[in-house]
């Protein structure tokens, strides 16, 4: 029976969805499964761990795992993988993931997939799709190696439905921790706001929206419809957003059940990020502007025009009466 | 400080891409600088200029496109370029290209690695970090900010999970940059001119002192078998005219046929 040990994606103390979906996976292909927990504080964490489809967790627990860094991560989840004997190593989509997946198989001298959408599994072989180019291809990738370390897509994976495990839990030494790269600090601008990963409407502004001004305005409807808020690598790169709320290839891969994409272009970059959304709006004053090819309604137009019309029509389906 | 940058010419993403029985068609594609890596080589270009680094750039893959790539980052301002060229590197993964790096870096007596975070055409993101893990060396990636602090330290800002993370490095060191790092200088015609006769030290793997066996070329851990088109996202309905009926309409359809409102 193949063996896989799933890396818990721990967020700001809450234990995300991404791990249920992975062990479910895990489980559906026929593996034994365990989970790896890293972090500080986290003993709370230990009973949701094994409800998510685990039959052991590995744990590490230590103040000096309170931040991250990816040698010690990656220390624990190879302590993990040998104790468990794992055949595969799964990170949910996170740039700790990123980082930290390519070390672990370098260290255990295993292959190592990014991005990857699919497993199959049959005998011993294991193959992995992922997209590749930008999403303009996608690869059906063979692993030679025994062992196979992968990060895994957003939204790739469902959990699957009442799914249960065993409480069995081994303790991880804490690893020495990486003098020669020491992380200072965390510079956080995020508490409190909706994560975009987790949101089910989120709506993306672009360069379209011009400045601060053009950002409040749309910032309005996004809070109106407690939405996550997100952009474009134009705005960002221009100072009017921060890092972490870029959608694309290189920021979050969202897919909410409803995608607002409020003055961006579609560049595959953005496309890349957000093409898994349920139901994708576009506002767009040039109508052969490339998001219109993906999305399922567009309106061409000026969005500082449209923007507070979508408001008002908003607000009053949504309190016919008042 | 001596840096070494790592550079790979990647098929153009923004044209069409055909496949075709399993395989990508090769016909109309055009290859260009990796746009990590344009970042990498601006962010050592940048420190050459204000902290006095000396730059080399390094491209693993032969033929008139790797040199293309190596001459475009001296008319950056990079000021020497080894172009790593064997047959042998014809088919390879992440784990191949860093060991022929570190083959390389073996050669120099390097402070600082800078390579992009990923390449357009894997979107692999795993040699640099890799490269780090062979030579035991400190590594940040997903960088966007690297001041230097003295001799033997950096600071670094990595986008992560939580925000930004700051990190201090010890040198040696590699990291790897987004994009959003810098922004590449465009070269001006005379840095172009004078980059076609600078002299490019071009090295097989016998000359960097290691063979196919060695760089793992003969046991790929893991191998593409076949390409596929992308499932297609067809577009919907497009609305043009008076904004504020349009508009309604579409809130109208939100609600009650996506019913996502
Ligand atoms: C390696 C790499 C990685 C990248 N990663 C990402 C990524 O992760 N995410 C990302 O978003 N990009 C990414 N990009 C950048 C991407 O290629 C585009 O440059 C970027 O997405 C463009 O942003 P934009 O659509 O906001 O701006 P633009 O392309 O300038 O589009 C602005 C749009 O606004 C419209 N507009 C203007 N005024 C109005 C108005 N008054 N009303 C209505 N519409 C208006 C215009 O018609 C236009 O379509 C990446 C690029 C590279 C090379």
């Amino acid at each position: 029976m193949a063996k896989v040990l799933v890396i818990a994606d721990i967020k700001q103390g809450v234990l995300k969805g991404s791990t249920a979906e992975l062990l479910s996976k895990a489980k559906a292909i026929g593996a034994e499964t365990a989970v790896a927990a890293i972090g500080n504080n986290i003993e709370s964490l230990i009973p949701s761990l094994a409800t998510s489809g685990s039959d052991t967790q590995y744990v590490a627990d230590d103040p000096g795992l309170e931040l991250f860094s990816a040698g010690p991560y990656a220390c624990c989840v190879v302590d993990a993988a040998r104790q468990f004997g794992a055949d595969m190593i799964w990170f949910g989509f996170s740039e700790s993931g990123k980082a930290v997946a390519p070390r672990v198989a370098a260290q255990l001298d295993a292959a190592c997939a990014t991005d990857i959408t699919d497993v199959m599994l049959e005998g011993d072989q294991i193959e992995v799709i992922r997209p590749a180019i930008t999403n303009k291809v996608i690869q059906r990738v063979k692993v030679n190696a025994g062992q196979l370390v992968a990060v895994v897509r957003a939204g790739a994976f469902e959990a699957t439905e009442g799914i249960t495990g065993t409480e069995n839990v081994v303790r991880l030494s804490p690893p020495a921790p990486d003098l020669k790269a020491v992380i200072k600090e965390i510079v956080s601008e995020a508490s409190g706001e909706i994560d975009l990963a987790d949101a089910d409407v989120v709506i993306s502004v672009g360069r379209g929206v011009k400045d601060q001004a053009g950002v409040a305005l749309v910032k309005e409807l996004a809070d109106e419809l407690e939405a996550g808020f997100g952009s474009s690598r134009a705005m960002v790169d221009a100072g009017f957003m921060p890092h972490y709320k870029q959608v694309g290839q290189t920021g979050k891969i969202v897919a909410p059940t409803l995608y607002m994409a409020i003055g961006i272009s579609g560049a595959i970059q953005h496309l890349a990020g957000m093409k898994g959304s349920k139901v994708i709006l576009a506002v767009n004053k040039d109508p052969e502007a490339p998001i219109f090819n993906v999305a399922d309604y567009g309106i061409v137009g000026d969005l500082f025009e449209v923007v507070p019309i979508l408001r008002e029509e908003i607000k009053k389906i949504r309190s016919p009466a008042g | 400080m001596k840096i070494l940058t790592t550079v790979k010419n990647v098929v153009d993403v923004e044209l069409n891409i055909h496949v075709e029985n399993g395989a990508i068609v090769e016909e109309g594609l055009q290859y260009v600088i990796n746009a990590w890596d344009e970042s990498a080589v601006e962010t050592a270009v940048q420190l050459k200029e204000n902290n006095n680094a000396e730059t080399t750039l390094v491209s693993v893959g032969g033929g008139e496109d790797n040199t293309k790539m190596i001459r475009r980052g001296y008319a950056m301002g990079i000021e020497s370029g080894i172009q790593i060229d064997d047959a042998a590197l014809a088919e390879g993964d992440s784990f191949v290209y860093a060991k022929v790096l570190q083959k390389v870096y073996e050669k120099g007596d390097y402070d600082l690695v800078i390579t992009g975070k990923q390449a357009q055409d894997t979107d692999n993101g795993q040699t640099g970090i890799i490269l780090a893990e062979y030579l035991g060396l400190p590594c940040v990636s997903n960088v966007i900010a690297i001041e230097v602090i003295d001799d033997q330290h950096i600071k670094v800002s990595r986008l992560g999970d939580a925000g930004t993370e700051i990190v201090e490095l010890e040198l040696p060191a590699v990291v790897t940059v987004d994009v959003s790092i810098n922004e590449p200088r465009l070269p001006q015609m005379r840095s172009i001119m004078m980059a076609k006769k600078k002299p490019i030290d071009v090295m097989d793997l016998a000359a960097l002192g290691t063979s196919h066996d060695e760089i793992g070329g003969a046991t790929l851990k893991s191998e593409v078998v076949e390409f596929m088109a992308p499932e297609k996202r067809e577009g919907g309905q497009k609305f043009e005219g008076d904004a504020a009926e349009i508009t309604a309409q579409v809130v109208g359809l939100l609600a009650n046929e996506a019913k996502v409102l």
